[in-house]
């Protein structure tokens, strides 16, 4: 299965990927739909970022086409440490920076503004922080802080880059909570990039495999794609898939290669 | 006559060179957070040397052509020319394979050369240059303190029109773009203000002060630990400090005003840095 059947958000269609004139992957159709939660795996450097900044059309497409059938609001949530935090910013002033496409050039932000700057903190738990220094938070809390940045847009595509990247087990849990809770809560469509399969395992409705360097993509329901065969594939050695107390764990077997 | 009845009296000599510098401490200091927060502190210090080889270019062609010698502002729109194509050539070329401060390098040091070289080839302007390099505000013509006034207001205007733009695509460049802000433009926007700000100062005060007020009074309102917007005013009313003082220390010391600027401008990141060792 290559697209849901809804309209979609923002599709690719026979897209080629990649930077400046390189390519990276060719034959991309991917849609993202309503109420979706699609997660890009694949090994670092496999292209998956550069395959969701294309899909949000932050990244020109090298070929092909990027179907947008209306005006999309979108929440982008990058990797936190590409985030400087030298900056003299409150978490709060950090999530106002996510309505200021909303407001466009010339409009200073309003007591509504504020109010869904303290909404959006609230709903990742994190109400207490607004007045808190960015630079001075925990890595997991200023992943909340970007979450809620992207919040504040009202979004109805959520972006996420590597939200678990570096975080401890708690944290890790806990961004996923979040981000569970979130798209359970309505339409918003969650298109989140990852190489810890563990972290989406549990939370995605859809994988898609992304790997430049075996030039592969492939896009498909968890169930189907979560198998040990696909997974062997995609990372050049044994995979187990187990499910624990109702949770899924996927492990590479070591010294198994395929 | 007592030293300030001597100072008042020449009211005519500095009421026009203190203002200017007042205008310029006041622009600097809030340009250099943004200079000092984007971690491109050397880009102020290769655009004040690209707009040097501007001045340079500038006298060089009244020299070659037997223009008059006084054309302030022909040799300021030149130099204001090459700082902001500079400033935005900086700010877009960004080679994948090089890390960005190779680029600044580069600048600084062929602008360095250009400007040694055109000052050999000068015959009769390269001793002004030596004022305007290392700075001597002493002698600025009205229509110069009207150029200064006209960039503050333009570079006033643009920040306060569009803070949130250029705040954001300079915290968050990747986000800002994924959001569909235009970053170039903004980016654009802020390198045009500084490209102004430089030459226009510079011409007043030099080279050495320009760089000294985009960097000290930003960095010692960083230093103490300011919210953002407290940083920007506290930058603005540091760079005035530093500008009226080091002007007016000049005087009554006699000693070299540019000089005497940057010195009174790094005196004020003493109370960041007890308050860095205190902590």
């Amino acid at each position: 299965m290559s697209a849901p059947a809804a309209t979609p958000l923002v599709a690719l269609r026979g897209a080629t990927i990649g930077h400046g004139r390189r390519a990276l992957l060719s034959g991309v159709e991917l849609a993202v739909v309503p109420g979706d939660f699609l997660a890009l795996v694949g090994p670092n450097g496999g292209g998956k970022t550069t395959l969701l900044r294309t899909l949000l059309g932050a990244l020109p497409l090298l070929k092909g086409r990027r179907e947008l059938p209306r005006p999309l609001r979108i929440g982008y949530v990058p990797q936190r440490d590409h985030v400087d935090a030298i900056w003299p910013l409150t978490a709060g002033e950090v999530v106002l920076m996510g309505r200021t496409p909303v407001l466009g050039p010339l409009r200073r932000p309003g007591p509504a503004d504020h109010r869904l700057v303290g909404e959006a903190l609230a709903r990742v738990g994190s109400g207490e922080l607004a007045s808190r220094r960015y630079a001075d938070l925990s890595g997991g809390q200023r992943q909340r802080t970007l979450i809620a940045r992207a919040l504040a847009a009202e979004p109805e595509l959520l972006a996420v880059d590597e939200p678990t990247s570096g975080m401890d087990p708690a944290a890790e849990l806990s961004t996923m909570d979040v981000l569970q809770g979130l798209h359970a809560g309505g339409a918003l469509a969650v298109v989140m990039v990852s190489h810890r399969l563990d972290a989406v395992a549990n939370a995605a409705g859809r994988l898609a495999f992304v790997d430049q360097e075996r030039a592969l993509f492939r896009v498909g329901p968890l169930d189907e794609m979560l198998q040990p065969g696909p997974l062997s594939a995609l990372y050049g050695r044994a995979v187990e898939v187990r499910s624990e107390g109702g949770r899924r764990t996927v492990q590479t077997v070591p010294g198994v290669r395929r | 006559m007592s030293a300030l009845d001597g100072f008042l009296a020449a009211r005519e000599i500095w009421q026009a060179p203190l203002f200017a510098s007042l205008l310029a401490g006041a622009l600097l200091g809030f340009l250099g957070v943004y200079v000092v927060l984007r971690r491109t502190v050397f880009v102020s210090a290769a655009l004040t040397q690209v707009s040097t080889v501007g001045l340079v270019v500038g006298l060089f062609i009244e020299e070659q052509f037997h223009l008059e010698a006084e054309h302030a502002h022909h040799q300021l729109g030149m130099a204001m020319g090459f700082a902001v194509v500079g400033a935005l050539l900086l700010g877009a070329l960004r080679p994948r394979r090089l890390p960005a401060e190779a680029g600044v390098g580069a600048a600084w040091v062929i602008a360095s050369a250009a400007v040694v070289l055109g000052i050999s080839r000068l015959v009769h302007a390269s001793h002004d240059l030596g004022g305007m390099v290392f700075g001597n505000a002493v002698a600025v013509p009205d229509d110069e303190l009207w150029m200064i006034g006209a960039v503050v207001l333009v570079c006033a205007g643009l920040h306060l029109a569009f803070a949130k733009e250029i705040t954001f695509a300079s915290f968050d460049p990747e986000t800002a773009t994924a959001l569909g802000l235009k970053v170039r433009l903004w980016d654009a926007v802020l390198s045009l203000t500084i490209g102004l700000a430089i030459p226009a100062s510079a011409r007043a005060l030099g080279a050495l002060p320009v760089f000294a007020l985009l960097t000290l009074p930003a960095s010692a309102a960083l230093l103490l630990g300011l919210p953002l917007r407290a940083a920007f005013a506290v930058a603005s009313a540091l760079g005035v400090a530093a500008a009226a003082g080091g002007y007016l220390a000049s005087w009554f010391a006699e000693t070299p005003t540019g000089a005497t600027m940057v010195l009174v401008a790094a005196l004020a990141l003493l109370p960041g840095a007890l308050r860095q060792v205190r902590r």
